[in-house]
């Protein structure tokens, strides 16, 4: 691994503060961290070299959290970015996963959140460094509702659906050590936690629900089988069966395969 | 004119017009009686003294025509006297031979028969030759006298005259001393130097004596002294008045003066003795004696006042000498007058009080009416609205009473209608206040909401950059600490802060799920059927498996559009707090129906739990009120907002100990960008 070349990080955080944290927090010997308090900087930066995962704020002053990640992408399209978002900006967190996010972050979060993050990210940019957002696609079945490199929402009836994760999130976490599933009865909002899974390396992915609504049925086979996750991720590896209460306002964060 | 002065003087006018009305119209009668009463006494008092004492007068002036007669007669005896015994031929001889003892004896008796003061002889030169009643003295001059001298010419003469002291004295010192009258002082009577009368008045009357060559031989005079001689008044006095007496007073009074002096009178001084002495008034004494005229009105004599007649004694030559009085007491008349007067003030008196009875009652068939009428307007003024004026005959009042009972009616019908009315006024009044208090408790509540979640935004967001420092900092040194030896020296503190931290992130999430103000997507929903659902999700908690759930849903409710999200969380919310409200188990009952005014569909959540203390009721749709241990107080703030932002209620009643209701009161029909408690209750 020592041989291996470093990854290079870029936080992009208008407060210095949350910026040495956040460097601090992921800094390794395998990565490098690089701040910048600016979109501004951010693309200048991302100009003179190249950055194998770019963290930012999804507000900031001048160029936006939103702005970035298009020229970034635009530029580059491998570069995976996470974005940090506060809670009232989870909608446009949604929406920046549409527009070509790896994920985000909800703030505050703890070194190990971000760190699991970070992993995956690195890690499925290893894997499947130009992974086309099609691609992903023509393994969702059809008709099947999801937010992208997290969760699938399949409709029942106009009030419930199944939920589960997509195979590629499964991917990029590994082996699965322990799954946290919601309880019946949880209100769960689109792009909030609706469960966890815990890799290898104990670190805890958190899961995004597609939907909003409550809980009314949990998969509890998944909780003695992980493997059904992996065998039947869009069937049998479903997590819960949710009742929905905003589904029109949530099929707008959802792309839908063909 | 009393009437006029009365009136005249505003003040007393105003007193007048404020008398009851009866007094008004007695007042106004007894002006009117008194006025006409004091007229008709002035002018009957006037006339009735002018008659009773022209009367008076009139029988006084006779009667001092009948006194002169009397006074004219007695100088016609004495003048018969001298005359009869002039012409007997024993006296002529006598005369003739200047028998002076014949002469004495015959004349002698005659004065004494006749009661003569004198009788006396003189010759044809006036020579005295007998004095009868005094013999011794004689030879004096009577010539000059005046009565004498015509004699003397052969005249009969007659008169009253004045006679010396001299000469009475010559007749005898008891003449002089019956004439001399001492003053008594009188008020009212000329002033004068001297205190005494010595000269007296006589009555004197003279008879030529012839010789046979028909020459005047002499004279034979005789006289009667009228001082202290009450012959001639008495005798006036009995013939006039006959001796008619007034409350133990002579009525009728006749007086002879001399000059002014009383020398002869039957009126009486204060001890009921003749008052000789006392003088005439000097009014009187101006009028009779120096003018000579006669003098006729009251006067004042001694003691009491006389209705008068005065005239002068004239001498034989014209001169005025005394005078002659008759005077009846005025007293009987002033009695007489007095008696009609009273007599008439009584007739009038009772007159008025016949009319004042008379009047009074037909006053009262006016006024007791009108009296009437006023208490019953006195009673009606004081709410008594069923009190009648019973009055039912049919003259103007009787109408107006009529007509005023039919008012009261009327009244009191309005007046009950206004009580109905007012009661009702009261009762929307009541209705509308609470309203509106509902409406600004709610605007406040909603205000405070608007502006707590912006703020909430506002530190939600500047928190979470320094929180993310504290928490991602906090486990950076956790992981460090756990690398080393001390690891349980600040482990724990760590730990501590890195909960804590979470536990804020926590509170900022709740600020923030309470400050997102999404517009709601509202749907059309069976509310039954969302309701149903949240209630399965609530029955398989398990947490809540004592508690037991009533639905009373009302069938076939119009579906209403509302964010199913939002309202779903509502029903959480409320039920998951009526749980809990419920530790030791219980009974939730919802219930949905349509609300009276089919405009909006109420659903309500009744638990039988410990309740709200009322001090905390208004509080706990406040955020960050809360009684539990473990909640953020953002629950039913939420709710609110939500309830709000679908122009809802949320109502709550709450009884501790005994449960609490909530209550949605959701519109079915929502106006855009409104949220007014029109539509609310509307």
């Amino acid at each position: 691994m020592a041989e291996k070349e470093k990854r290079k990080i870029l936080v992009v955080d208008d407060e210095i503060t949350v910026c040495k944290s956040i460097r601090q927090a992921i800094l390794s010997e395998d990565q490098e961290v690089d701040m910048a308090l600016s979109g501004e900087e951010a693309l200048a930066k991302d100009r003179e070299r190249r950055y194998d995962l770019v963290i930012t704020d999804l507000m900031m002053p001048g160029i936006s959290g939103l702005d970035l990640l298009r020229e970034i992408k635009a530029a580059h399209p491998e570069v995976k970015v996470v974005m940090i978002t506060g809670y009232p900006t989870i909608k446009t967190a949604v929406e920046s996963i549409k527009l070509g996010a790896f994920d985000y972050i909800p703030k505050p979060f703890t070194p190990a959140e971000l760190r699991a993050l970070v992993g995956r990210a690195l890690k499925q940019a290893e894997t499947e460094p130009g992974l086309e957002a099609t691609a992903v696609e023509a393994k969702i079945p059809a008709g099947y509702y999801y937010l992208i490199g997290h969760t699938w929402l399949k409709l029942e009836t106009s009030n419930y659906g199944l939920v589960g994760v997509t195979h590629d999130f499964l991917r990029s976490v590994g082996i699965i050590t322990h799954l946290e599933l919601p309880k019946i009865g949880d209100a769960l909002s689109q792009g909030e936690v609706c469960a966890k899974i815990t890799d290898a390396n104990r670190f805890q992915h958190r899961i995004w629900s597609p939907a909003s609504g409550r809980v009314i049925e949990v998969n509890t086979a998944l909780l003695h089988d992980f493997s059904l996750l992996r065998r039947s991720p869009y069937a049998e590896g479903y997590l819960f069966k949710i009742d929905l209460v905003a589904l029109e306002e949530d099929l707008k964060g959802l792309l839908q395969a063909k | 004119m009393p009437r006029l002065s009365f009136f005249r003087n505003k003040n007393c006018f105003k007193l007048f017009l404020n008398l009851p009305l009866r007094t008004k119209f007695i007042l106004s009668f007894l002006v009117v009686i008194g006025f006409g009463g004091l007229v008709t006494l002035f002018f009957g008092t006037r006339l009735e003294h002018r008659t009773i004492f022209s009367l008076a007068q009139a029988k006084v002036r006779h009667d001092l025509d009948s006194a002169r007669t009397v006074y004219q007669e007695k100088i016609n005896d004495i003048r018969d006297i001298v005359q009869l015994n002039a012409i007997r031929d024993s006296i002529q001889r006598a005369l003739l031979s200047q028998d002076r003892q014949l002469l004495l004896r015959q004349l002698g008796r005659i004065r004494q028969e006749f009661k003569l003061d004198l009788l006396n002889v003189v010759d044809g030169q006036g020579i005295v030759l007998l004095r009868t009643r005094n013999p011794e003295t004689y030879g004096d001059d009577f010539s000059s006298d005046p009565i004498i001298s015509k004699a003397l010419k052969g005249e009969i003469a007659s008169g009253t005259g004045i006679v010396s002291r001299e000469a009475l004295l010559r007749e005898g010192k008891d003449l002089a001393s019956q004439a001399y009258i001492k003053f008594i002082p009188t008020p009212r009577a000329t002033p004068k130097a001297e205190d005494h009368e010595e000269n007296g008045l006589m009555l004197l009357a003279a008879a030529p004596v012839w010789d046979s060559q028909g020459k005047v031989a002499g004279v034979l005079y005789g006289g009667l002294l009228l001082n202290r001689n009450y012959g001639i008044v008495d005798r006036v006095k009995d013939i006039v008045f006959k001796g008619e007496r007034y409350k133990g007073k002579e009525i009728g009074t006749v007086t002879i003066f001399q000059h002014d002096l009383r020398i002869s009178t039957n009126v009486t001084d204060e001890f009921g003795e003749r008052a000789i002495g006392t003088r005439a008034s000097q009014e009187v004494a101006e009028t009779v004696l120096n003018r000579g005229e006669p003098w006729i009105g009251r006067a004042f004599v001694v003691s009491h006042w006389y209705i008068a007649a005065y005239e002068p004694i004239r001498d034989v030559t014209g001169a005025i000498i005394g005078m002659l009085y008759v005077g009846m007491l005025e007293k009987p008349y002033i009695d007489l007058r007095n008696r009609v007067m009273l007599t008439f003030t009584g007739l009038a008196g009772l007159c008025a009080a016949i009319l004042l009875v008379i009047l009074s009652s037909i006053t009262s068939t006016i006024i007791n009416p009108l009296q009437g009428m006023v208490q019953a307007t006195q009673k009606i003024a004081q709410g008594e609205l069923n009190h009648k004026v019973a009055i039912d005959w049919r003259d103007e009042i009787g109408q107006l009473a009529e007509s005023f009972n039919r008012m009261t009616e009327n009244l009191k019908a309005a007046n009950e209608n206004l009580i109905q009315w007012s009661k009702t006024l009261e009762k929307k009044v009541e209705e509308r206040t609470r309203e509106l208090r509902e409406m600004q408790d709610y605007l406040i509540q909603s205000e405070k909401l608007a502006s707590l979640g912006k703020m909430a935004a506002g530190i939600a967001h500047e928190i979470n950059n320094p929180l993310t420092s504290i928490l991602i900092n906090a486990h950076l040194l956790l992981e460090k600490l756990a690398k080393t030896e001390k690891k349980d020296e600040f482990y724990e503190n760590l730990s501590l802060i890195a909960e804590e931290t979470a536990r804020c992130s926590q509170i900022v999430r709740g600020l923030l799920e309470f400050a997102r103000q999404s517009p709601p997507q509202k749907d059309f929903t069976d509310i039954n059927d969302l309701l149903e659902r949240t209630v399965t999700l609530l029955e398989n908690k398990a947490s809540f498996q004592n508690i037991k759930i009533i639905k009373n849903f009302e069938p076939n409710l119009p579906l209403i559009r509302l964010d199913r999200s939002k309202i779903q969380q509502v029903f959480w919310n409320l039920m998951v707090n009526a749980c809990e409200a419920m530790p030791k188990g219980g009974q939730l009952t919802i219930g949905t129906r349509l609300a009276a005014n089919k405009q909006a569909i109420e659903v309500s959540f009744m638990d039988n739990g410990v309740g709200i203390p009322a001090e905390n009721l208004h509080k706990i749709f406040d955020p960050f009120f809360t009684t539990k241990a473990s909640g953020t107080g953002l629950g039913l703030a939420i709710c609110y907002g939500i309830i709000q932002q679908h122009q809802g209620l949320i109502e709550v009643r709450s009884e501790v100990g005994r449960g609490t209701v909530f209550t949605l009161i959701l519109p079915l029909e929502t106006k855009n960008n409104q949220i007014t408690g029109g539509t609310i209750n509307g």
